[in-house]
């Protein structure tokens, strides 16, 4: 057969395909609406949140990549590379515009229309500017709670989207995703793990409706705007910057300095976590860390897999000198414990522009993704040298298909779960990294103000034993249960995809996170 | 191929694969935003000290001319391999980098050493134990454990546990236990851990030998000042050991070869040394090497948090600081050991699993 | 149950070695309990080889399991099971009392000799275990020993590769050296689960051929367990047609295949193809073995079955003669053919109802 016969025949599937989608849902409408319209009405209760998110993300990718090509172009062209700063403002321009355009908008759950931050009146009077009137406690509970449901509900019914699709619209009975999702569904370990992924993604996306006070307002700029509180020693109420109010409620270690989980300030401000030794919020503090957790785990891995997938594909399609060069560059990468390299590199870029892009983030994230790939890559080798030695590779090869084509359409598809799993498993290894760079602090990690886990660990030393012991301990069990829950995720998937093999040993040392 | 020939092939692959992360290490630090002299001299230098100090340097010719990148490279990549490791720039100013080394090994050692072995002697057997116990209560019991040690960052367990036990925590009661010892800091103990007998006084050559005899006090004091630390950098291992050698063991003993040994008549307390042992040994022995590559990282912050004066720490001092030469050295000892371990794990691969033909290994 | 009401009274003549009566084999998971082996019996006499055929999942390899003692949980053999092996009950044994049947009494081959060989030691290494742990020989009488079984089961060199690992034997040696280390055992009775489908069909003839002369020298009784008909046809003297959990036809080999009575067992042999491709063999039949895991109050095969009618959905089929020259036996509703069909349910009913009272 030729290339081209074998091409056309190709696009002439392809294109029947994609026809028959938009046709199969209109010769059957209603299944699609009846999923299709909640769903909408799901992402508008919220979408200026989400947006906000993309932009916000866009915003730092932006600045990143055309700030690496500026750095390399600049080598070259100092022309070019002043084009290329030139479009950077000018996007990163627009977005920031756009950002605060969508940050104006209202959503459902935010703190506007559930308020809990408000005063007391007198000594034991009502609260003033809570949601009905309630106490900050249970206006924030509530808030959180209907927040974490509408979460999870949004993420069943994308879920169900896809059953939508199974049931009505697809043309093949089964394929083996099938079975896969089946598989996962029954599996409780494996639930665990989405459920936990999902609760982080919950923090990451909705933090700043999510904590009792925001960040911006406690933590990144607190002499803006002055808060009202019931002052018992004059009786009245008064008015106070929340700097100044955090400079009172803070956690020291002793029974008057000490503001512990579940408990109010002095300033009628509630404390679901407790504060910080600098008398902030941890539980707003903790929302903050995880947006730049998920953010940074979430490129770093994205980084790492993709190279990891087209690397290893590339060994067992080529095999030979080929896959020996890249062993020996994953093994050169590996040569320097990953930890030393991270020190290494961002103590020596921690003023340069490159470390202020996203607080620090992105660099790190360009880090975790150059230190992880090896690990997912020998993970991946043994399943794509496999696939390589099928007979439809080899008969793809016969027919002249484009290695590309051969590796994107017929080894990828393969390759994809096995990645899926370590990948899984090497994020906790990431984010247990990222936690001790911003616990080492010193211009490591996400530099300050922003919030970072493993700096509140840092501030929590010294006060482990005794009545402020919160500071500590809460951020690191946060970090347990996301790692944990990531781990589980990944023993799920590959106990779906590969039953039989009821969790071969091999390539796990791979995914062996801990470290940090 | 025999092993000798296989050996000398493993060395040669691992040349370039140092050279790898020497010269990224070498990248960052030359072509990153690193001021050497500013950091050396501080902002009130003259600008004859300045000059001087570049051309110590080798950072311009004596004439002016700033020295090309390559030949940077290349006097740096010769004096690591002959192990000219030159002086401390900042850490502590013009003493050789490998006094520096030598006086903070032991420490490192000393943890590296406990933190290696407790990790193996809890992990593996509890591994192993809920393997062949497989969907029991005490299996999830010990499972559990794996999978909460595995997902504990290092550093947040120190912070924890070197808190209760100084700050008149929960676990006080340890640094009186049997004898009043420190969890944190660096005691002097450790440089009294053996007494070296020169037995061969006064035959040349063997002359310089001499037989370390450990002193059994100073040894308890030191075990025992440094078990937390070497249980919080072992922690991570020990959970990947129960995972695997789980895994392993289930693998094994539900496989054909177990049935037909019990076929023939086999005790079961031998099919589990003789045929479950040996086989749940291969894809443990990955993690058990992996331990080194997470001990040299975690090091960093184990030390950090206990106090210990150790080479994790002074690698942590010496990219603070900027300490280029140390900072090189430290890259480069460290490059040898996980190239080394690599190696070891090959070789030890090739005995222990016979299907590994020393031919197609790499 | 039934078989012994109708034992040909020809077979007295040699003792069995191994009678297995009743024996039911269930294993318990969340969600339900499976009988792979429900209720059967059949024995084995010296110098013999029975086989059991049946499809995969039809119980064959359990009742392998079960007879050497081999279930683990969540599996249990039930009480009112019985397995007597050389007049020695075996479902009362303790482990250690089992292990010393193991090997030297009853030794087992099984399907995959890839996996049945311990990777990490040498084939000699695990031929001497068998001497050491059976026979008690060690040291060079053992490797000189090990050397004669490896040339015995047709392994040239056979001093040599006693040093090699499993994996540098190819397949079809690989479950010679397999042969090998359960003879060293010096056993009276192998039991061999489908020990030549993983290999091609010139290595399975040898194999066959190899396990018949071993049999007559040594005086050998073999349980022969597979799927192939061709294979049964080859080296079984009876045969024991199972089908999901339960024998459902018993016969000497001629007469089975001569005359077939059972519908499955037709199907079987029908399902045959030509001489040289054995391999489709049982799948061409229809839809797929049940997983029996409700008492048996029907006939398994109904659905299946050609032949069903309204009595085969509420009668459990019992065994009857169906012949008067040889001890042949099928659970059918069919037989006996000079009967009614009323009559003929009703007599399997009143069977039925003997069978259950006699197990209270
Ligand atoms: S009992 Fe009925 S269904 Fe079963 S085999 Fe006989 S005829 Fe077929």
């Amino acid at each position: 057969m030729s290339e081209t016969t074998s091409k056309s025949i190709r696009e002439d599937l392809t294109q029947r395909d994609e026809l028959s989608l938009y046709t199969r849902i209109a010769n059957n409408p209603r299944p699609f609406f009846k999923w299709a319209v909640p769903m909408l009405v799901l992402i508008a209760v919220e979408f200026p949140t989400y947006a906000g998110v993309a932009f916000g993300m866009l915003d730092a990718v932006v600045i990143g990549v055309t700030g690496l090509l500026d750095a390399a172009i600049g080598l070259v062209s100092s022309g070019l590379s002043q084009t290329i700063r030139d479009a950077q403002y000018a996007v990163v321009g627009v977005l920031r515009d756009a950002g605060g355009f969508v940050d104006g908008l209202p959503t459902l759950f935010s703190r506007e229309v559930i308020p809990n931050q408000g005063y007391q009146t007198g000594p034991n009077g009502p609260w003033e500017g809570t949601f009905l009137g309630l106490e900050p406690a249970y206006a924030w509970a509530l808030r959180a709670t209907l927040i974490f449901a509408y979460a999870l509900f949004t993420a069943y019914w994308v879920f169900r989207g896809w059953l939508v699709y199974r049931d009505h619209y697809r043309e093949a009975d089964w394929t083996p995703t099938d079975d896969i999702v089946d598989n996962l569904s029954n599996h409780q370990w494996g639930k665990f793990g989405i459920f936990v992924l999902i609760l982080f993604l919950t923090m990451a996306v909705f933090g700043s409706a999510l904590g009792p006070t925001t960040v911006e307002q406690n933590i990144q700029s607190p002499y803006s705007e002055r808060i009202n509180y019931f002052n018992e020693d004059t009786g009245e109420v008064d008015q106070v910057f929340p700097g100044d109010a955090n400079f009172n409620s803070k956690s020291k270690g002793s029974a008057e300095f000490n503001v512990g989980p579940m408990s109010y300030d002095d300033y009628g401000r509630f404390h679901p976590f407790g504060t910080l030794t600098n008398g902030r919020d941890l539980f707003t503090f903790m929302m903050g860390g995880a947006r730049i957790t998920m953010i940074v785990s979430a490129l770093a891995i994205g980084g790492a897999a993709l190279i990891a997938a087209v690397f290893s594909m590339f060994s067992a399609y080529y095999s030979g000198r080929v896959d020996l060069t890249i062993l020996t560059t994953a093994d050169g990468v590996v040569s320097i414990p990953r930890l030393l390299l991270l020190i290494l590199v961002s103590a020596v870029f921690a003023n340069h522009w490159i470390g202020n892009v996203l607080n620090g983030g992105f660099l790190l994230a360009i880090i975790f993704a150059f230190t992880t790939w090896p690990f997912l890559w020998r993970a991946v080798r043994g399943p794509a040298l496999q696939v390589a030695q099928e007979e439809w590779i080899l008969a793809a090869k016969s027919y002249g298909q484009q290695p590309r084509t051969i590796m994107r359409k017929h080894m990828f598809p393969y390759i994809v779960g096995y990645l899926l799993v370590y990948a899984s498993m090497s994020t906790g290894g990431i984010i247990i990294g990222l936690a001790a760079l911003s616990f080492l602090g010193n211009g490591l990690g996400i530099s300050p103000p922003t919030p970072a886990w493993g700096r509140a660990i840092s501030m929590g030393q010294d006060y482990v034993s005794g009545p402020s012991w919160h500071i500590s301990l809460l951020p690191g069990l946060m970090i347990v249960l996301l790692v944990t829950g990531l781990n589980a995720l990944g023993d799920g998937i590959r106990d779906a995809i590969d039953p039989e093999a009821g969790g071969s040993a091999e390539g796990e040392e791979a995914a062996a996170g801990g470290g940090g | 191929m025999n092993r000798g020939l296989y050996l000398i092939k493993r060395l040669l692959l691992a040349v370039p694969v140092m050279l790898f992360g020497l010269t990224l290490s070498f990248l960052i630090l030359y072509l990153g935003p690193i001021d050497p002299v500013g950091t050396i001299l501080g902002r009130q230098a003259t600008p004859e000290d300045i000059r001087q100090l570049r051309i110590q340097l080798n950072i311009i010719y004596p004439n002016g001319e700033p020295v090309p990148l390559w030949d940077q490279y290349l006097r740096v990549m010769w004096d690591l391999f002959t192990l000219e490791f030159g002086q401390s720039w900042t850490v502590q100013r013009q003493t050789p980098v490998i006094d520096l080394i030598v006086g903070r090994m032991p420490a490192t050692i000393w943890l590296g050493f406990w933190s290696v072995l407790i990790a193996l002697f809890v992990g593996i057997p509890l591994g192993l134990y809920a393997g062949l116990r497989a969907n029991t209560y005490r299996d999830y019991f010990a499972s559990g454990f794996g999978i909460i040690w595995r997902a504990m960052p290092n550093f947040w367990l120190a912070v924890i546990l070197a808190g209760l036990i100084t700050a008149g925590g929960a676990l006080d009661w340890y640094k009186d236990f049997i004898v009043t010892t420190t969890v944190t800091g660096t005691p002097d103990v450790l440089n009294n851990l053996f007494t070296l007998y020169h037995v061969f006084e006064g035959i040349p050559l063997l002359e310089a030998l001499a037989i370390p005899v450990p002193n059994l006090i100073p040894m308890a004091i030191a075990f025992k000042w440094i078990l937390p630390a070497a249980l919080v950098l072992g922690s991570s291992s020990m959970g990947n050991e129960v995972r695997i050698g789980r895994t392993a063991v289930l693998e094994s003993i539900n496989s054909k070869y177990v049935d037909t040994a019990k076929s023939k008549g086999v005790s079961g307390r031998k099919i589990i040394y003789k045929h479950v042992g040996r086989n749940a040994i291969i894809p443990l022995l990955p993690v058990i090497m992996g331990e080194f590559y997470l001990l040299i990282g975690g090091s960093v912050l184990v030390e950090q948090v206990f106090g210990i004066n150790g080479l994790g720490n002074l690698f942590f001092r010496s990219i603070l600081g900027p300490d280029i030469p140390l900072v090189m050295a430290l890259v480069f000892i460290f490059v040898i050991i996980q190239v080394t371990v690599n190696i070891v794990q090959d070789l030890l691969y090739t005995y222990i699993d016979p299907r590994i033909s020393l031919e197609d290994t790499q | 149950m039934s078989s012994e009401t109708h034992a040909d009274p020809t077979a007295g003549d040699t003792e069995p070695i191994l009678t297995v009566e009743n024996l039911q084999t269930a294993f318990y998971t969340d969600r339900e309990t499976i009988r792979a082996v429900d209720s059967i019996s059949f024995d084995v006499k010296r110098g013999e080889t029975v086989g059991i055929v049946g499809e995969s999942g039809s119980g064959k390899s359990v009742t392998a399991r079960s007879i050497m003692g081999l279930i683990d949980s969540p599996g249990r053999i039930m009480p009112g099971s019985s397995i007597k092996f050389q007049g020695q009950e075996l479902t009362e044994l303790s482990d250690a009392e089992y292990r010393s049947v193991r090997g030297s009494g009853i030794g087992m081959v099984f399907q995959d000799p890839q996996q049945s060989l311990n990777p990490v030691y040498t084939v000699g290494n695990q031929i001497r275990e068998s001497l050491k742990i059976n026979r008690g020989i060690t040291g060079e009488e053992a490797v000189e020993e090990a050397t004669d079984l490896l040339e015995a089961v047709g392994i040239p060199d056979a001093k040599r590769r006693l040093d090699e690992y499993p994996h540098q034997f190819s397949g079809g040696m690989r479950q010679r050296a397999v042969i090998a280390m359960m003879l060293a055992c010096d056993p009276d009775f192998l039991i061999c689960d489908e020990p030549t489908t993983a290999l091609d069909v010139t290595i399975q003839a040898q194999i066959l051929d190899l396990l018949k002369d071993l049999q007559e020298e040594r005086n050998l009784s073999i349980l022969f367990i597979t799927h192939d008909m061709g294979v049964i046809a080859d080296i079984a003297d009876r045969v024991n047609v199972m089908y999901a959990g339960q024998i459902v036809e018993q016969a000497p080999v001629e007469e089975l295949f001569a005359n077939p009575k059972h519908p499955y067992t037709r199907a079987l042999i029908d399902s045959i193809p030509g001489e040289h491709s054995r391999k489709e063999g049982l799948e061409t039949i229809e839809g797929e073995v049940p997983t029996p895991n409700e008492p048996a109050d029907h006939c398994r095969f109904a659905p299946r079955c050609p032949k069903a009618f309204d009595a085969c959905e509420n009668v459990p089929p019992q065994h009857v003669s169906v012949s008067d020259e040889h001890d042949h036996t099928a659970a059918c509703l069919l037989y006996p053919e000079d009967l009614t069909e009323s009559h003929r349910v009703e007599k399997h009913l009143s069977l039925a109802n003997d069978d259950t009272e006699g197990d209270t």
